[in-house]
């Protein structure tokens, strides 16, 4: 996924664009079929059963939210029940009472305790995290971080496997980004 | 296997217990090793999740990029979508419709955890034929094992706390119905993965490395 970041639109800029921090609400007695796009930040705490496109605002579905739609937005919380897909350009966040069955596409995805989801999430955390890395890396190098043998792949043994991990060890993030094709 | 006193009394069932521990492993950071031959898909890491979708796993994932299926077979178990005479397909029909893992997916991590020693061994052979497409050469899974069929397993979920950490959490449904298998029948059940390392605790489990079989 080529995703990145992307900066919020400064309102004073546009005259076109909404005030900041200006909110759509979707009340909880509301049902929506069809298709929600536009230029506004949206709290859903109705029922949308369809696509929402808000690919530069803020999307929120909150404790009674419940949507039957894809969803596609700059940033999505959902504390609410989700049956459908979600994209964000920038972050999706499940909170504890969220409960989400649908594929997550995003550079940054946070599952907060007791949110429940099922389906599959890709991450790209972007250029900033893999310059991070690389330079992490390097230090390990200069640090003495050596491969320490060959793996032979399917069945091999342990002590024949190839360490790929920085050899400070300072970070215990994954270091996985190595094989990279 | 009795459930421990901690998940026999939690409450409801949806609810989810907070991290109740925390265990360093001498295994997980090989499973963060790649081999010569474990390439990964345009730098994209694809993980399979046999349990329920921690943040703190989430979280780890998160630094890099990936794909993280989550199949909470446990789940899927306790409803009964893994029995064949329930619900009249194919066992190995019923893994695949339950993973759900899409066509073309390369897996190259797998977290197991303890699910094998929910399984009988039909099941557990049905699950390794269902798991056996989306596996690579360089596919590598986590699996607990045990010491001996005595061994008592908790009624525990887990996830990655950190490269070289494990987070344990007391579910709060009740414990399924579980039987371990010593590492010789897990070896012998679970054919598309073979014991690359084992590493014994002190509680009677035994973290395990499996590595795709030919």
């Amino acid at each position: 996924m080529e995703t990145k970041a992307v900066e919020p639109p400064i309102a004073s800029a546009n005259p076109i664009a909404p005030p900041a921090g200006k909110n759509a609400v979707i009340g909880s007695g509301i049902k929506i079929n069809g298709e929600i796009s536009g230029n506004e930040n949206i709290l859903i705490e109705g029922r949308v059963e369809g696509r929402i496109m808000l690919s530069g605002n803020d999307v929120t579905i909150g404790k009674t939210g419940q949507v039957m739609a894809d969803v596609s937005a700059k940033t999505i919380r959902v504390a609410g029940e989700v049956s459908g897909d979600l994209k964000a350009k920038e972050r999706v966040v499940i909170s504890g009472s969220g409960n989400v069955h649908g594929n997550v596409v995003a550079p940054r995805v946070v599952l907060e305790d007791g949110a429940i989801f099922k389906g599959s999430i890709d991450m790209d955390p972007g250029d900033a995290i893999a310059a991070e890395r690389a330079a992490a890396k390097a230090v390990g190098k200069a640090n003495g971080a050596v491969a320490t043998g060959a793996a032979g792949g399917m069945g091999a043994s342990s002590a024949g496997q190839a360490s790929l991990i920085a050899g400070d060890a300072g970070s215990k993030a994954p270091d996985l980004s190595l094989k990279s094709s | 296997m009795a459930a421990d006193s901690v998940a026999g009394t939690a409450g409801a069932a949806a609810a989810r217990s907070p991290i109740a521990s925390r265990q360093a492993s001498k295994v997980l950071p090989q499973l963060f090793t790649p081999g010569p031959s474990d390439g990964l898909d345009n730098g994209c890491l694809t993980v399979l999740e046999i349990g329920r979708a921690l943040p703190e796993t989430v979280r780890f994932f998160s630094s890099i990029r990936c794909r993280i299926h989550i199949a909470d077979l446990f789940s899927e178990l306790r409803q009964g979508n893994l029995a064949g005479s329930v619900t009249g397909k194919p066992l190995e029909r019923c893994f695949q419709d339950q993973m759900a893992i899409p066509a073309g997916t390369r897996l190259d991590i797998c977290l197991l955890w303890d699910f094998p020693h929910y399984l009988d061994e039909k099941q557990l052979r049905a699950f390794s034929r269902a798991l056996w497409p989306w596996l690579h050469a360089g596919t590598r899974a986590y699996v607990f094992g045990v010491h001996s069929a005595a061994t008592i397993l908790l009624n525990r979920e887990y996830g990655i706390f950190d490269a070289e950490t494990i987070s344990i959490r007391p579910r709060s449904e009740e414990a399924l119905p579980c039987k371990p298998h010593p590492q010789s029948f897990l070896n012998e059940w679970l054919t598309c993965l073979s014991v690359n390392k084992g590493v014994l605790l002190p509680d009677g489990k035994v973290e395990c490395l499996m590595r795709a079989r030919n």
